[in-house]
């Protein structure tokens, strides 16, 4: 196996941030421990640089800590109080709202492709709505879907998939609008119905692009998600968990929840690319000799469009 | 018939008549029920449902005269029009139905709070948009561009850090909210490094793009004119760049927006869109936070425009607007 370029590089980045992590630490926590010594509160140690590792709200808090805290939170592995679960159930929320998503933005797509009508009277609130903090909504809906029934992690998908949809319309519709011009008139002199250019033509020349929008929209899923978590009455996920710690101002608990989210967020990513390696081998071995002709093809005017 | 007439409603006329109609009906029934405190019998829903059907029916025939405009301000008509008949639907079901406003306000509802509320909510939108949003963008999306610079004169830098750079961008930036918020503390420094944050990643990714992604036949030129690395970067790379680096700049907008009010959920001093937005959302005041919305969006949007038209007018050259 090739090893990348780009691993040495990597690794003395990593090293050098580890480097400079521990003075940083020292430097930024010793006043707070100075400060909790001066006002005598009962600490475990004497100096304010023994303390500094030790602190109960660290500003930054010690790898010993770190690591501790990694050790509580992720013990015993199926208890409910445990990232794990935690985590499978903000994962499941995130998946669902993807999943609504690329229903809806499929919908959206085809409309914006198939009638320019459509597009000019949907498009600019389908932009708004981005640029618009749709975040905020999130807490009203909550509350809203919890007065008629719908409670659980079925408002959190479906806020989830709101934030989603965005970047997998405009995907879509790219996909669907990338066919050239030259495939399409083969498809006219076919005789193929709209039908037929659509499943034949315009769906699979659309996978790609259906992919890379997965990939965008799977990070604002899991965002909708957490969010949706954190501003509602919620028993599990990750966002129950940070928002229970904010306010319990557990600091180094939250700073393990964030970076296991954020292994959260780069695993569900790397689902999304280990699928599109899966269900498009053709990309994968675009120039391979066992590539039929027709598909080689395909995937360079894509490699190109 | 006029030729005004003509110009105007063209060979739409059942289009916009069909929308007349169903405006007309839906307003009918608004003004009917305006004081009216009892559900509406089911033949007025009916024609409610009617009413809207009309309205989109219209909607779908008349859009196509806006087609081919080249003019923004009359191109915009469809949606416009779309968003009317959102609100005016709304309105009458939310009347008909005789939901509480304590669940969801009626559009009516909200545009009166938003006129009553109205300094308080602008006191929150300088917060959350002047000091916290605003501050934090500006902040990182230049240490973004610096960094990008960086990244794509030393190779090194590129393979050690663009990487992470991308992983980065597969992380959900609220996590980080809570710790910086507790970190740095509830006043407004703090959201602005969240929006810092947020906004610095798609800035060097693509800043990066823009600044390598560079016709081979380009370089060679400023090689055969003996150009330095500054000219270089003056005359070729940093003009191929702007377009991405826009692009980042737009996107950008929104995430501040968005990483600013998600700040404020976990600790604000008692000001800030986001922090009004979960507390009224907290006490049932449905048509504040509808409001607090409405002037975040106004804002967003305005602030999306900006950047747009900046674009237009700095990357005027660029293929895409000739």
């Amino acid at each position: 196996m090739r090893i990348s370029p780009n691993l040495v590089p990597m690794l003395v980045v990593a090293l050098a941030v580890l480097a400079l992590y521990w003075p940083l630490m020292y430097l930024v926590n010793i006043p707070v421990a100075q400060r909790a010594l001066d006002t005598g509160a009962a600490l475990p140690c004497q100096t304010a640089f023994e303390c500094a590792t030790q602190l109960r709200s660290p500003v930054l808090p010690s790898p010993q800590q770190l690591w501790n805290g990694f050790g509580n939170l992720m013990l015993p592995l199926n208890s409910p109080n445990a990232i794990p679960i935690n985590a499978a159930v903000t994962a499941f929320e995130t998946v669902v709202g993807l999943l609504l998503a690329g229903v809806v933005g499929f919908f959206f797509a085809i409309g914006m492709v198939a009638s320019r009508a459509f597009e000019r009277a949907l498009l600019p609130w389908i932009v708004a709505s981005q640029t618009v903090p749709i975040i905020a909504i999130a807490p009203m809906l909550v509350v809203l879907l919890g007065q008629y029934g719908v409670q659980g992690w079925f408002p959190k998908a479906i806020i989830a998939a709101y934030i989603a949809f965005f970047p997998i319309t405009i995907g879509v519709a790219k996909g669907l609008k990338s066919p050239d011009p030259m495939a399409l008139d083969l498809m006219k002199t076919y005789n193929a119905s709209p039908w037929q250019t659509y499943l034949k033509l315009r769906f699979p020349a659309s996978v790609p692009y259906l992919f890379t929008a997965f990939k965008v929209a799977m990070t604002a899923a899991l965002i909708g998600a957490i969010v949706a978590e954190i501003s509602t009455i919620s028993f599990q996920g990750i966002g129950k968990m940070l928002a229970e710690n904010s306010r319990a101002s557990d600091v180094v608990a939250m700073w393990v929840i964030m970076l296991s989210s954020a292994v959260l967020g780069i695993l569900l990513v790397a689902l999304v690319n280990w699928l599109e390696r899966l269900l498009t081998p053709w990309r994968r071995a675009a120039g391979g000799a066992a590539v039929p002709a027709k598909q080689a093809r395909l995937s360079r005017q894509e490699g190109v469009g | 018939m006029t030729p005004v007439y003509r110009a105007v409603f063209g060979g739409y006329w059942l289009g916009w008549l069909l929308l007349g109609l169903g405006f007309g009906l839906l307003l009918w029934f608004i003004a009917a029920w305006w004081d009216q405190s009892e559900p509406a019998s089911s033949a007025q829903k009916l024609l409610i449902g009617l009413g809207f059907l009309g309205v989109v029916w219209g909607l779908a025939r008349v859009a196509q005269q806006f087609v081919d405009t080249p003019n923004p301000l009359i191109g915009f008509t469809p949606a416009a029009l779309t968003l009317l008949a959102l609100l005016v639907t709304a309105e009458a079901l939310l009347r008909a139905y005789q939901v509480p406003p304590g669940l969801i306000p009626t559009p009516s509802r909200v545009l009166s709070t938003l006129l009553e509320v109205r300094d308080v909510l602008l006191r929150d939108a300088f917060q959350t948009v002047v000091l916290e949003a605003l501050v934090g963008y500006l902040v990182g999306c230049s240490l973004g561009l610096l960094t990008a610079l960086l990244i794509s004169r030393y190779v090194f830098l590129e393979r050690g850090l663009l990487p992470y750079a991308a992983l980065f961008s597969s992380i959900p930036i609220v996590a980080l909210a809570p710790v910086l918020v507790k970190m740095i503390g509830i006043d407004w420094p703090s959201k602005a490094v969240i929006v810092a944050i947020t906004v610095f990643f798609p800035m060097v990714v693509n800043t990066f793009r823009g600044l390598t992604e560079i016709s081979p036949l380009s370089l060679d030129l400023m090689r055969s004119y003996a150009a330095n690395e500054a000219q270089q970067y003056r005359w070729l790379r940093l003009p191929n760049a702007l377009p991405f680096i826009f692009n980042a700049l737009k996107l950008g907008t929104t995430l501040a927006m968005i990483g600013a009010i998600v700040g404020e959920f976990f600790g604000a001093n008692g000001q800030g869109l986001g922090f009004r937005i979960q507390i009224e959302a907290g006490r049932f005041g449905f048509d504040i936070v509808w409001s607090a919305i409405i002037v975040a969006s106004v804002i967003g949007i305005a602030w999306y425009n900006l950047v747009g038209w900046l674009e237009r007018r700095l990357t005027g050259w660029h293929v895409s607007y000739r």
